[in-house]
């Protein structure tokens, strides 16, 4: 399969499902699993490093019977293996993770073409954000994918401001940070009208936000209709937040109530991104459209936890053709009936005995 | 047993034993690489009764026994499938069972002795050697060599077959101690008269009679008699057992 | 089922609160009630201790103690010891450890405090033992006696089980008061040894207590701390020093803290007939306690040029471990655990494609991994559970800069070399931090009288007074028989 057959083929599957935008009605597995293991031949073929990975853990696409066969690559592979289908210098896009751990390497997601990235997030974006209207006022709390070229929230958010985004729509940020006096003028404007309006961001961008309304002692009750959008946690970019009272401090802040606060799971190492159905409860249960599915693994045998257990997320998404499907994270969760609850950032555990733990030599050795 | 996600190869499997094993393995959900001399429908017919026994198969042309052969072949199977977690070493050279018209020791050269003994060892150990790099960087493996029960009784002196076949013996057990500590196990089968096969096709029914009136479970083997014990010997269920020789000829020999 | 932890003189059951820590599977649940005292009970149970010890145990001699402990530890021997039978059943489920490794490594750790092995303990810290009892005279001149704490605390730390009867010993050895806390991670063999201590002395049946807090629990820690004259502390860097803050400035503090060890093997022990050997005794290392003590080692260092390569030694250590997994099962790992061990194979999964001089041994499912780099590498952490690396040197003094910018880390390496290098390497190692020194396949047990991360065991906990010649002297003029 060529690079062009692979995109009419994920392109086609994407948009497939059209008139059933509820999850439940989704492509039935078989046909996921056809597309998966396509998918996997022509990575397998294709992305060297993976090859090696595969037959490192035994697999090839000859002896794959299901997109749970597929092995999952370790997210910090992408920091130290060129993953990538097209040779680099051809990518039209290249997408780079926040870099916080292994000395500031940078993990890189290629990206050919934008086109299969761009179909799978305006459908997703769709179906979970705008089930009920085309267009909607937004304000991004995000800087412009002209000035974070690399960073995949960036062009995602400006996607969503192009394709769902009314006229009256726009970043709201300046040179050093949020432009307060301009959104909270937008935001009046909004409760006034009764047009409804869409806060979309970085959690952490929302914390100064919060923080700054509370300095100046203002709060809104924007019009029903009105929603808001956060992604990505805390975690070394703002004082950190326990869910429930982030949410509740975005419902009174705003007036939207806690079942229209959406929160996206992604990341650079995917081309699809995760949603909830708003946080009324926390931690919300995660689910995404027919063309990603998880599962929740043991971490050390690969095995799937029973139903209901505690275990690490594999992703396989099959719009993330030009670099690897699957991908095992870092992050706990559950399964539930109609998706997974996210438990966090899989920590470390401490030794049980008296001999060193990683994370405690690290800390040592640095001191 | 469950051979779901096992990689095995087998040699000169277009036909007899070597076809027959291959089916079982299959039908217990392994992968096969059915390597083959020549026959190469033979082969491919193995490969589709594969398939359809609920397993996966392809076919790789290689003579074992030229040693530059042997690693291409081992290393296409890897580049397939991806690992090889058994190996079968079924192949021999070309031989037929005739006892009324065998070759008596002093019609025998030397050349008789080197041409089975190449047929049986040389491809073995080629192969052995090719394989248990991938092996021992899983730390895992089985190998089952097919023997023949003339080793412990030659009711009929076939002098160049059956001196190679004890030779293989000799050769898995010192093997299987160099490999034990490796997690790796290596094993034999010694099957009897087994029909069916190339080598048995003109075999006289008298001869048959004869040796099924000296086995307690009166008859002769036939190809599929001999795949129980080599799919045992390649599963976790011998997961003990390492140099040993099972005797598969319905008790002619008890060894 | 549940078990009841801790010892508590002066208390019955009813007058403390209890809380219940869960332990085992749903197939073999496990309550154990542990001791939460309130202040009060803290400060009144130091005070018994504290005077039970003066007039009780600091009275005996010290042939008279090492009796004592030594009729203990027979008991504790004794398989048919109703305490005993508990230790064997109840800690498997506890610890998770395998129960056959649990019983085999409670009798060798135990016969460490067998009287001849109390008599080397005292003799290692005291040239003349009879100093814990009188005054005797010193080389320099005048008279030195030992004096032991009032209060010594223990706060004991991890699920390796019997760790702390090494410091309770050492106490009694100095016939300190002895109050120990026990972790949550297995809060029972301290309590039964405490307790069969009474029933075989009951003269010193109040001279010791064991006590539970939860971590975090300052104000419990407080309590104690602030009853003590020397504090002993088990654990991480980051509650060592959470605790050193909380411990008065005029009590001594002795902080033991996580160690990394690790082997070296000589070309020598790797012959076509010793690797095998070697590598046996290598695993053995690994598995005990699941790699869970300062002792087990996280590293392998093994010299090139031997008949077997060390790529070789990581393959039959990699059989080794498998072998082992049938007779000492790996325990079951929590989430977290899990976690750590896969991220540690991924690591050096991926690191083994970027270069042809490393690899991984073993499958997902195997419940060990061996990482074989045959390159300069520095020292540096498995994933535990059973995670070891092999690193292949040209000869084994090229450890010793692999391992210089972790002096504070290291504890026991153990080496298999002959005698030369053996000698050479010691004082190398040495100087580079390490503490102590041991064959393969004995890492993970030190001997009676070890130097605990290179500290004196009785020694440190005792105060030294001294008469000097000047007092002596000034004495004598005194005498009534003075001419």
């Amino acid at each position: 399969m060529t690079q062009d057959h692979i995109i009419e083929m994920l392109l086609a599957f994407i948009a497939a499902d059209d008139d059933q935008p509820d999850t439940k009605a989704r492509a039935s597995e078989d046909a996921f699993n056809e597309v998966a293991l396509q998918l996997f031949a022509y990575q397998f073929e294709n992305n060297k490093p993976f090859r090696q990975f595969s037959v490192q853990r035994g697999r090839t696409p000859r002896t794959a019977r299901s997109w749970r066969d597929i092995p999952a690559v370790p997210i910090n592979a992408f920091k130290e293996l060129t993953l990538s289908c097209c040779p680099p210098e051809d990518a039209a896009r290249v997408f780079m993770t926040s870099g916080t751990t292994l000395g500031g390497v940078r993990g890189k997601s290629y990206h050919p073409t934008l086109s299969v990235y761009d179909a799978s997030m305006t459908r997703g974006f769709k179906q979970y954000f705008m089930p009920d209207r085309d267009r909607i006022d937004m304000g991004i709390l995000f800087p412009t994918e002209t000035i974070m070229p690399n960073s995949s929230l960036a062009h995602y958010l400006a996607l969503a401001l192009a394709h769902f985004g009314t006229s009256d729509s726009g970043y709201m940020m300046q040179d050093d940070g949020i432009a307060y006096d301009r959104l909270f003028a937008t935001l009046d404007q909004a409760q006034m009208s009764g047009t409804p309006y869409a806060m979309l961001g970085a959690s952490y961008s929302f914390v100064p936000l919060l923080d700054e309304m509370k300095r100046r002692g203002l709060s809104f009750a924007l019009p029903e209709g009105s929603r808001m959008f956060d992604t990505g946690g805390f975690k070394g970019q703002s004082r950190e937040l326990e869910l429930d009272e982030f949410y509740d401090q975005l419902a009174a802040g705003f007036g939207v109530p806690r079942e229209k606060c959406i929160n996206m799971y992604g990341m650079t190492e995917l081309s699809t991104q995760f949603y909830d159905r708003g946080n009324a409860i926390c931690p919300s249960v995660k689910s995404g459209p027919h063309w990603i599915r998880s599962r929740v693994i043991n971490p050390l045998t690969g095995e799937d936890v029973p139903f209901g257990e505690t275990g690490v997320l594999v992703h396989c998404d099959l719009a993330h053709f030009n670099i690897v499907s699957t991908i095992l994270t870092e992050d706990a969760g559950v399964e539930t009936e109609d998706g997974f609850r996210l438990l966090g950032r899989a920590d470390g555990a401490e030794a049980k005995g008296c001999s060193m733990a990683v994370e405690e030599f690290l800390k040592a050795a640095q001191a | 047993m469950d051979f779901t996600d096992k990689v095995v190869l087998i040699t000169g499997a277009s036909r007899g034993i070597g076809a027959a094993i291959a089916k079982a393995f299959a039908a217990e959900g392994a992968s096969v690489a059915v390597n083959y001399l020549q026959s190469s429908d033979a082969a491919e017919t193995v490969v589709a009764a594969c398939r359809q026994a609920g397993g996966d198969a392809s076919a790789f042309q290689a003579d074992v026994t030229d040693s530059e052969a042997v690693p291409v072949l081992v290393n296409n199977v890897l580049e397939t499938f991806g690992k090889i977690d058994i190996l079968v070493n079924n192949a021999f050279r070309p031989y037929v069972f005739d006892p009324e018209n065998r070759k008596m020791f002093w019609e025998l050269d030397w050349s008789h002795y080197q041409t089975q003994i190449d047929g049986a060892l040389l491809s073995t150990h080629g192969l052995c050697k090719a394989v248990l790099p991938d092996m021992r960087r899983r730390a895992q493996g089985a190998i089952v060599n097919i023997a023949t029960d003339l080793v412990a009784r030659p009711t009929i002196p076939y002098h160049d077959y059956t001196t190679a076949k004890a030779a293989l013996i000799g050769f898995s057990r010192n093997l299987a101690v160099e490999t034990g500590p490796l997690g790796i196990r290596v094993n034999c089968v010694a099957p009897g008269l087994v029909y069916p096969t190339e080598g048995s096709r003109d075999t006289k029914e008298s001869v048959k009679d004869m040796i099924s009136a000296q086995t307690p479970l009166g008859r002769i083997a036939t190809p599929d008699d001999i795949t129980g014990p080599v799919l045992f010997l390649a599963s976790p269920w011998s997961g003990f057992m390492t140099g040993q020789t099972l005797y598969v000829d319905g008790g002619l020999v008890m060894s | 089922m549940t078990e009841r932890a801790g010892y508590l003189p002066g208390l019955t059951d009813d007058e403390v609160d209890w809380q219940i820590l869960r332990f085992g599977g749903a197939d073999a649940p496990l309550e154990v009630a542990v001791p939460v005292l309130t202040d009060t009970q803290m400060q009144t149970m130091a005070e018994r201790v504290r005077v039970a010890s003066r007039d009780h145990l600091k009275t005996l001699t010290i042939s008279q103690i090492i009796d004592i402990i030594d009729r203990a530890v027979a008991r504790l021997l004794d398989r048919k010891d109703p305490y005993r039978r508990k230790a064997e059943e109840i800690l498997p489920i506890v610890t998770g450890y395998d129960a056959e490794m649990t019983r085999l490594g409670l009798t060798g750790y135990l016969k460490t405090f067998r009287k001849p092995e109390l008599q080397k303990f005292t003799a290692e810290d005291f040239a003349n033992p009879l100093i814990l009892d009188d005054f005797q005279p010193m080389p320099k001149g005048g008279f030195a006696r030992a004096f032991g704490p009032d209060i010594l605390t223990h706060i004991w730390a991890g699920n390796v089980p019997g760790i702390p009867v090494w410091s309770l010993v050492s106490g009694l050895l100095v016939k300190a008061g002895n109050i120990g806390k026990v972790p949550s991670a297995e809060p029972l063999f301290a309590g039964w040894f405490a307790q069969v201590l009474s029933e075989v002395a009951p003269e010193i049946a109040d001279c010791f207590a064991v006590v539970w807090w939860k971590g975090g629990d300052t104000a419990r820690e407080e309590a104690l701390l602030k009853e003590s004259d020397v504090v002993l502390a088990y654990g991480g860097n980051e509650s060592l020093s959470a605790i050193r803050d909380r411990v008065p400035v005029t009590t001594r503090y002795l902080a033991y803290g996580h160690k990394v060890s690790f082997g070296a093997i000589s070309r020598a022990a790797l012959d076509t007939q010793k690797a095998a050997d070697t590598a046996h005794q290598a695993a053995y290392d690994v598995v005990r306690y699941d790699q869970q003590g300062c002792y087990s080692p996280h590293v392998f260092f093994v010299e090139r040029n031997g008949r077997i390569s060390p790529q070789d030694f990581a393959q039959y250590l990699a059989h080794e471990l498998e072998t082992f997994e049938k007779k000492y099962p790996r325990r079951a790992l929590s989430i977290g655990e899990a976690r750590d061990m896969a991220t540690w194979r991924h690591g050096e999964e991926i690191k083994s494609f970027a270069s042809e001089n490393r690899g991984l041994i073993g499958n997902a499912d195997s419940a060990w991994s061996v990482a074989f780099v045959d390159d300069t590498e520095d020292l540096s952490p498995s994933g535990l559970n059973r995670t070891i690396k092999i690193v292949a040197v040209d000869a084994l003094a090229d450890i010793v800069p692999r391992i210089a910018p972790y002096k504070a880390l290291l504890q026991t390496v153990g080496i298999a070399a002959p005698p030369a290098e053996l000698y050479a390497l010691s004082t190398a190692l040495g100087i580079a931090g390490v503490t102590r020194i041991s064959a393969i396949g004995h890492m993970t047990a030190p001997e009676a009288g070890w130097h605990h991360d290179g500290r004196f065991n009785l020694l440190d906990l005792v105060s030294i007074t001294e008469i000097e010649r000047s007092a002596e002297a000034a004495a004598d003029t005194l005498a009534p028989y003075a001419d």
